[in-house]
């Protein structure tokens, strides 16, 4: 009884954080999501060079530890600014940095979702659109577009939920998150009720995870749903 | 510009890393296979209330972020095993405890990697087995494990790949792997980059090593799956087993 | 040898096999026919257990009773004794040709290893195969897959085989060469019950025809009597309606 009413009490004190958590996930949901598109159409077209720098880049970014990228960029991109811009950045706020590196994981994946999801449309559809007189930017649209938006979506729940987990390390370059809360809120309590904090720690993450794997479950239906209609 | 020297020294002394950090993959692998294995099993025997903890186990996990898994078993495991065998639990080996939490952590994915492996071995060759007179659990030793495991394996390697960029958080629980090391070095000579482009150099290194022995075993052991002569009518031959498949589904059960 | 009467079966509210009685006897070569949907499969999958019957007598060897109540042991011995050809082939992926062959009389008949491989090697070169014998079968085409199925089935050396459509999973160049095997099986006297839409082939090999619409039997007796003088009204239609094609 005595830990429920602790995990009640610890919760309270973390949700008012959650907008970084939540500022963080979506900049990068959004900023990732355009850069991945832009490295699919790296990836499926047709220049050869193209096609092998974003290949190396997909792999470089998928064998990168998240705490190693944020580090990457908290350091390096002042560096780079500096060094070959003059610009002074050391002055950004923090959360900036986890946003851009967030946006640099969450891309590749996305990349190969949007890709993945591209080549399993049947492209003999491309070429009955042709036939019946679509424009490509029309068949793109209207025929592939929300086929592909149907088979990626529940990748993109998975990469989502990973970015989502990955925001979690903002902590480690001194913003204060929810982790960081629930650390502070421990040594408050010189090291007491540890495992309950962060327990609650985990049942927020648990939450925001199942939210979305469950929103997208649902426009995956709502998605099925409008095609079954229009073919009756 | 960088300090070259120093990131010379930086590799030098976090190579004394190498070994822990493979450690923390190797043994965190080896025991979430059968624990995994046995989940998955459950899960697909619908083994009742068996089955309810599996699911509920690999939603929690992943759906929480690693650094709260490590901060629950870091703060709470120690105190618990203190209860058991007294102050020494204070004093075990903190990569005890990364074993712990990449094991539980990989169990998770691990399980519904086994769940499908073991679900896309087709049906008509469990049949098959039982009409040249085998026993199930010959079928499931002889024929249906062996195709589970080769198809498993690709999803096996990006496994072990997350779990090598997982271990990158062993740190905080004060084990000395390569982040831990080079964590010191940049502190120590508050030369930040330098030390991060070199500790990133050691996990791609470490990475590309796992995907390449990955890459082979799938090559070796899935040799039954590779094609000599071309099939010109694989594609049909696809579509008919689909709709038959479909066809004998309300049977099946 | 094998006796079957009443076989019933169905699934959720429909009801699939209606009765069927089938006597077949040693050196038979029957053959079902009939539209789709008529329930010739599920009556091939329900005769060798791949499914439980919901009711109906067999007698097979000294196995005697209800297919609702065999045994475990009943079960095993009555697969034992049948072998069964699959329209998907369904070999096993991760084994070569000869092990394929190997892998009953391995696990069910435990044959000493060596034993077994001559065994196989001998039901491989009976389907014209023995060069293939270490191909996987994504190695081997449709019919080349769907012979080495045969070989799996017959060299357990069972009663009866049973083929359930061998030839519809096959483009049509590769149907003549396992009709071929089959043909030279029921010229050496194999007992065989074949599910098939190939009609010149079941008239030319089989001594007996059954035809089946939705779930009954409608006429059975000698492949003269079916296809040149049928008696049910419905036979009729069905052949002029196939037969025209070829």
């Amino acid at each position: 009884m005595r830990n429920f009413e602790l995990i009640g009490n610890f919760l309270l004190q973390l949700l008012p954080v959650i907008n970084i958590t939540l500022t963080v996930s979506v900049s990068a949901l959004v900023l990732g999501s355009f850069i991945g598109l832009i490295l699919t159409l790296g990836k499926i077209g047709s220049s050869r060079i193209l096609r092998g720098i974003v290949a190396g880049y997909i792999s470089i970014v998928r064998a990168t530890p998240p705490i190693i990228m944020i580090f990457l960029v908290y350091y390096g991109l002042p560096f780079i600014t500096a060094n070959f811009f003059k610009i002074n950045i050391e002055g950004w706020n923090r959360i900036y940095f986890v946003i851009i590196a967030l946006t640099l994981l969450f891309s590749a994946p996305v990349a190969e979702i949007m890709r993945s999801a591209y080549l399993s449309i049947d492209k003999g559809q491309y070429e009955a659109g042709i036939m019946v007189g679509m424009n490509k930017f029309q068949i793109f649209y209207r025929i592939i577009l929300p086929q592909a938006t149907v088979v990626a979506l529940p990748n993109y729940a998975t990469a989502l939920i990973n970015l989502l987990k990955e925001g979690s390390l903002t902590f480690t370059i001194g913003v204060v998150d929810m982790v960081a809360k629930s650390q502070m809120i421990v040594s408050n309590n010189s090291g007491g009720y540890a495992w309950q904090t962060y327990g609650s720690l985990a049942l927020i993450y648990w939450a925001l995870s199942l939210a979305i794997g469950r929103v997208v479950a649902l426009s995956e239906k709502a998605y099925q749903k409008k095609r079954q209609s229009i073919s009756i | 510009m960088l300090n070259t020297d120093f990131m010379l020294q930086v590799a030098k002394a976090t190579i004394k890393g190498v070994p822990v950090t493979l450690e923390i993959v190797i043994v965190s692998l080896i025991l979430a296979l059968p624990i995994s294995f046995v989940f998955a099993l459950l899960r697909l025997y619908s083994v009742k209330g068996g089955n309810q903890f599996v699911k509920l186990y690999v939603s929690f996990i992943r759906g929480t972020p690693i650094i709260a898994q490590i901060l629950i078993v870091y703060s709470a495991f120690p105190s618990l095993l203190a209860s058991f065998i007294g102050k020494s639990a204070f004093a075990i080996d903190p990569i005890n405890y990364a074993y712990i939490v990449f094991t539980i952590n990989a169990v998770a994915s691990l399980t519904e990697v086994f769940r499908s492996a073991l679900q896309t071995v087709d049906r008509g060759q469990y049949e098959a087995g039982t009409m040249v007179g085998m026993t199930s659990s010959q079928i499931f030793r002889r024929i249906i494990l062996p195709q589970a495991l080769v198809s498993a394996l690709p999803n096996l390697t990006n496994i072990t790949l997350g779990l090598v960029k997982n271990s990158a958080l062993a740190f905080i629980m004060s084990v000395k792997d390569i982040t831990a090391i080079a964590k010191t070095e940049a502190a120590f000579n508050y030369s930040f980059l330098e030390a991060y482009l070199v500790l990133w150099v050691y996990y791609l290194i470490i990475s590309y090593a796992a995907e390449l022995i990955f890459k082979s075993l799938e090559l070796y052991f899935g040799r039954y799956r590779k094609q000599v002569k071309k099939r010109h009518y694989s594609n049909k031959e696809q579509l008919i087993s689909v709709t038959t498949d479909k066809r004998r589904s309300p049977a099946q059960g | 040898m094998l006796k079957i009467r009443g076989l019933k079966k169905s699934y959720a509210e429909n009801e699939i096999l209606k009765g069927i009685d089938l006597d077949v006897k040693k050196g038979d070569v029957i053959t079902i026919i009939g539209p789709s949907g008529a329930g010739k499969t599920t009556l091939l999958r329900n005769i060798t257990t791949l499914e439980s019957a919901d009711s109906g007598k067999i007698e097979f060897e000294n196995i005697q009773g209800d297919y609702s109540a065999l045994t475990r042991q009943e079960t095993k011995k009555l697969r034992q004794s049948i072998g069964f050809v699959f329209q998907n082939y369904n070999l096993f992926n991760n084994k070569t040709a000869l092990q394929n062959v190997m892998e009953g009389l391995l696990t069910a008949k435990r044959m000493p290893k060596q034993e077994a491989r001559t065994e196989a090697l001998k039901a491989l070169e009976r389907v014209g195969l023995l060069e293939y014998k270490d191909q996987y079968p994504v190695q081997l085409s449709g019919g080349q897959q769907q012979r080495v199925g045969i070989a799996r089935a017959i060299a357990l050396k069972p009663k009866v085989i049973f083929f359930d459509e061998p030839t519809s999973a096959l483009d049509p160049e590769l149907v003549g060469e396992v009709l071929q095997v089959m043909r030279s099986l029921a010229h050496e006297g194999t007992t065989m019950v074949i599910v098939t839409h190939q009609m010149r082939f079941a008239q030319e090999i089989s001594n007996k025809i059954v035809f089946m619409v939705a779930g009954r039997v409608v006429e059975s007796g000698t492949a003269q009597a079916v296809f040149e003088n049928p008696r049910a009204e419905r036979t009729r239609q069905f052949l002029a309606e196939t037969l025209v094609q070829y």
